[in-house]
């Protein structure tokens, strides 16, 4: 406890209380002190530049982080994963005085407890890679709140500093913020800015810059004192680390908080590390173990630490802004009157997805075909000017129906997806995205999920993968499982593709529009019966909510749109792109050889036949039918050009497939290769995902096992009536 | 001051302060995060059907109702 602080308030001290009471290590009393953690020391070449500088970014989601981070880095940035994890790990650089600051962009948290990946990746990283700055971004509009985090950060280590975005909004709102007085009370070097200001970026690098040089700022993190029942319980955890000398990489009073909170993630390490079994019996003495008990019955530590750090914040953040006008109806909250209405709300919501869809799919039609004739064009010279020099007929089929329908498969989704996620980063950033979760959650209610679980159903409609990396954002553990494991079911872009070519052979065109809606549909139920389904699997006690932050309305910044658009459409391309340019060179392989055969009489010729002596009375697939759905496993865009192969040879595949196909039989293909089974890259990021081969496994059996009996049941009726 | 009422059954546009919170730890921790703990001041924006949308600290955030009906309050 600190000797000069007897009151019962939780506050803000300084932190020079808290050395007399064992912390060793003294920062920036002097000069020399302070280098010993400056990069100054840190004296490697980099790039040609003798100072490297570790930077770090972190703040709650929604406060601009990312679009700083851009705006500061530029092109030098290098997007890749976090180790073991799927979760993004952004990099970049900025020069300046011929010193080289690397940025990490930790993930947008609202707090530093261990509670999900993104917390404990933050976390570790502050920890473990011990950066020399770390900038934690805040709201000018939302101070409290975004500071929060800061409180945490400044536990942790001293090297914090904060950059108080949207000062712009702030003033339109009538705030005055006190920069200078904020500073001293919290003890370390803040700057407000607005960042899509151009002078913004220069000065956020100027000030980051002098926070690492010169004694314009002091790094005396203001500590957090708590009331004196949780300061007596820290108080002698910390004792009992000191005296068995656990884990020296953190300090030791943010150690005793974690025990105190009962932090699964630093009980777990604790007891791995020293084979204790029960770290908080063991890390106090008997005698206070019942004091301990009687405190915590009354309350629990953790909510507690959180309820005092807001409390300090509240005075803190009033003493030093003014004009703080709470509770007043704004701009969002009008608007919201009308766009999150009972009523109202979902023709609203309704409509703005049909836009949407539309949207996607018309603009990206003419440039689709732009490219299909640009690559026909191309792969005709290349089959000529192979021809011309006499090259063996084997590698001429293989670099033109192999490798470069391969290509030829990836770039025509390109567009598509790239449309389809900046119409996603439009909503996303201008608000809505958050209501549609909110909405739908007195949908998705009914069928045991939440709202959240409709961003990855968005999301899926675009790419599968997308879909399942973006249940991230789901807390719940049931419904994140039910959404990996469903997205199997709602057709992405490729599939899109599928449907849009075959229903056009098939059918008018407005039955052909509304046989894509009914499959829509059909995807939709699919994904909601999932749901059903899977909480009679996950019989959970108290399942978590729905806590959801709804940001304020406000215009889509361009810069953001094309950043998150090319974060999302890149994992197509990397991830999906190398799927599909491979399974494309696969079928040609399993399709062409032995070289010369009638297709009957290839690799797949074969498979496709053994399987349709259970398929053709089951669906009415054939073995000319089966062999596209095999080739559309590891890649659905692998129908079409499949298709090609088989009923394209000598002659249009239109009317080929209109005389080989019955009505019956064109649905029910259309209906089994809507959902049957995940492509590879999409179960290659449920095992990621999920980090179970079960569930992996589930992923792959469950799609099939209900498209299957679905396409029975349609086609059997299809069969008598038509 | 009133007895404690359900924040469920607020009426939109009321300020009114969290009495109290018995919900299941994860889910309480993390409204504690956000700031929304007891003796904490919020208005309801919005209660019909579905999540009810408080203001705290200055942020919008929708809570589900199952959880909202955990939670009691107090009238100004």
């Amino acid at each position: 406890m600190t000797a000069k602080c007897h009151c019962n308030q939780p506050h803000l001290g300084r932190r020079r209380k808290f050395f007399r009471h064992g912390r060793k290590k003294v920062f920036y009393e002097d000069q020399s002190e302070r280098k010993s953690f400056s990069p100054m020391s840190k004296r490697k070449a980099v790039n040609g530049h003798t100072i490297e500088h570790s930077i770090a970014f972190l703040g709650n989601p929604n406060v601009g982080k990312s679009s700083l981070f851009n705006a500061l880095t530029g092109s030098h940035q290098h997007i890749g994963n976090w180790p073991g994890k799927t979760i993004e790990r952004k990099e970049g650089h900025f020069i300046l005085s011929d010193e080289y600051f690397s940025l990490v962009d930790l993930p947008g948290t609202y707090s530093l407890s261990a509670r999900s990946e993104e917390e404990l990746i933050t976390r570790r990283f502050v920890v473990e890679n011990k950066p020399d700055l770390i900038c934690v971004i805040a709201d000018a509009t939302r101070l409290e709140r975004t500071l929060f985090i800061a409180l945490q950060v400044m536990e942790l280590t001293d090297k914090v500093a904060i950059i108080i975005n949207m000062q712009d909004l702030a003033k339109k709102n009538g705030l005055q913020i006190d920069v200078k007085l904020l500073q001293e009370k919290l003890g370390i070097p803040i700057l407000l800015i607005s960042a899509h200001e151009s002078t913004s970026i220069m000065r956020v690098r100027k000030f980051i810059f002098d926070s690492l040089h010169t004694d314009k700022y002091s790094f005396t993190p203001a500590m957090m004192v708590y009331s004196p029942k949780i300061e007596y319980m820290i108080h002698n955890i910390s004792k009992q680390i000191e005296i068995r000398t656990v884990r020296k990489d953190y300090p030791t009073r943010w150690l005793a908080l974690k025990i105190l909170e009962e932090d699964q993630s630093i009980l777990e390490d604790l007891e791995k590390e020293f084979e204790l079994e029960d770290v908080k019996t063991k890390l106090r003495s008997r005698k206070i173990a019942e004091k301990f008990d009687s405190i915590a019955e009354k309350f629990d530590p953790a909510i507690e630490l959180s309820k005092s750090k807001y409390s300090s914040l509240h005075k803190i953040v009033h003493s030093s802004v003014s004009g703080s006008s709470e509770f007043i109806e704004n701009r969002s909250d009008k608007a919201d009157k009308v766009l999150v209405h009972k009523f109202w709300g979902y023709p609203i919501l309704i409509s703005i997805y049909a836009a949407f869809f539309l949207i996607t799919f018309y603009a990206s039609t003419p440039i689709i075909n732009g490219i299909d004739l640009l690559i026909q064009r191309f792969s005709e010279w290349v089959r000529l000017s192979l021809e011309s020099i006499n090259s063996p007929l084997f590698l001429n089929s293989l670099i033109v129906e192999g490798v470069i329908a391969g290509i030829a498969a990836v770039l025509i989704f390109i567009p598509i997806i790239l449309i389809f996620y900046a119409l996603v980063a439009i909503l996303e950033d201008s608000g809505y995205l958050a209501r549609s979760a909110y909405l739908m959650d007195k949908v998705m209610s009914k069928f045991g999920m939440q709202g959240t679980a409709f961003l990855s159903l968005i999301m899926g409609f675009g790419c599968n993968v997308a879909g399942i990396m973006a249940t991230r954002t789901i807390k719940n553990e049931k419904d994140r499982v039910t959404m990996i494991i469903a997205n199997s079911f709602i057709p992405c872009a490729a599939r899109l593709g599928v449907i849009a070519f075959l229903t056009g052979i098939f059918f008018q065109p407005w039955l052909a529009a509304l046989l894509m809606l009914t499959l829509y549909g059909v995807s939709i139920l699919l994904v909601l019966i999932t749901g059903f389904i899977f909480q009679f699997f996950y019989k959970q006690e108290d399942p978590f909510p729905l806590i959801l932050e709804l940001p304020e309305y406000r215009y889509p910044r361009f810069r953001n749109v094309i950043n998150l658009t090319w974060q999302r459409a890149g994992i197509f391309v990397k991830k999906a792109g190398t799927f599909i340019f491979l399974a494309s060179i696969l079928i040609w392989f399993i399709s062409h050889i032995p070289f010369g055969a009638e297709p009957d009489y290839t690799i797949a010729g074969y498979i496709g036949r053994g399987l349709a002596v259970v398929t053709e009375p089951l669906f009415g697939f054939d073995w000319k039918m089966m062999i596209p759905l095999i080739f559309g496993i590891p890649a659905k865009e692998a129908i079409i050009s499949a298709l090609g192969i088989l009923y394209g040879a000598g002659g249009s595949i239109v009317t080929s497939l209109r005389a080989s196909w019955s009505i019956p039989q064109a649905i029910s293909f259309l209906l089994f290769q809507l959902t049957y089974a995940p492509c590879f890259a999409a179960l290659a990021t449920i095992k990621s995902e999920t980090k179970s081969w079960k569930l992996t496994v589930i992923g792959f059996i469950y799609p099939l096992i209900i498209t299957s009996i679905l396409t029975v049941i349609v086609f059997q009726i299809l069969r008598v009536i038509i | 001051m009133t007895n404690p009422a359900k924040l469920s059954e607020v009426d939109e546009g009321q300020i009114v302060v969290i009495h109290s919170i018995n919900a299941g730890r994860k889910a309480h921790l993390f409204l504690a995060d956000l700031g929304i703990n007891e003796g904490e001041k919020i208005r309801v924006i919005k209660n019909d059907t579905g999540p009810v949308i408080v203001e705290v600290r200055g942020t919008r955030v929708a809570v589900g109702r199952g959880l909202v009906s955990k939670i009691s309050v107090l009238k100004e």
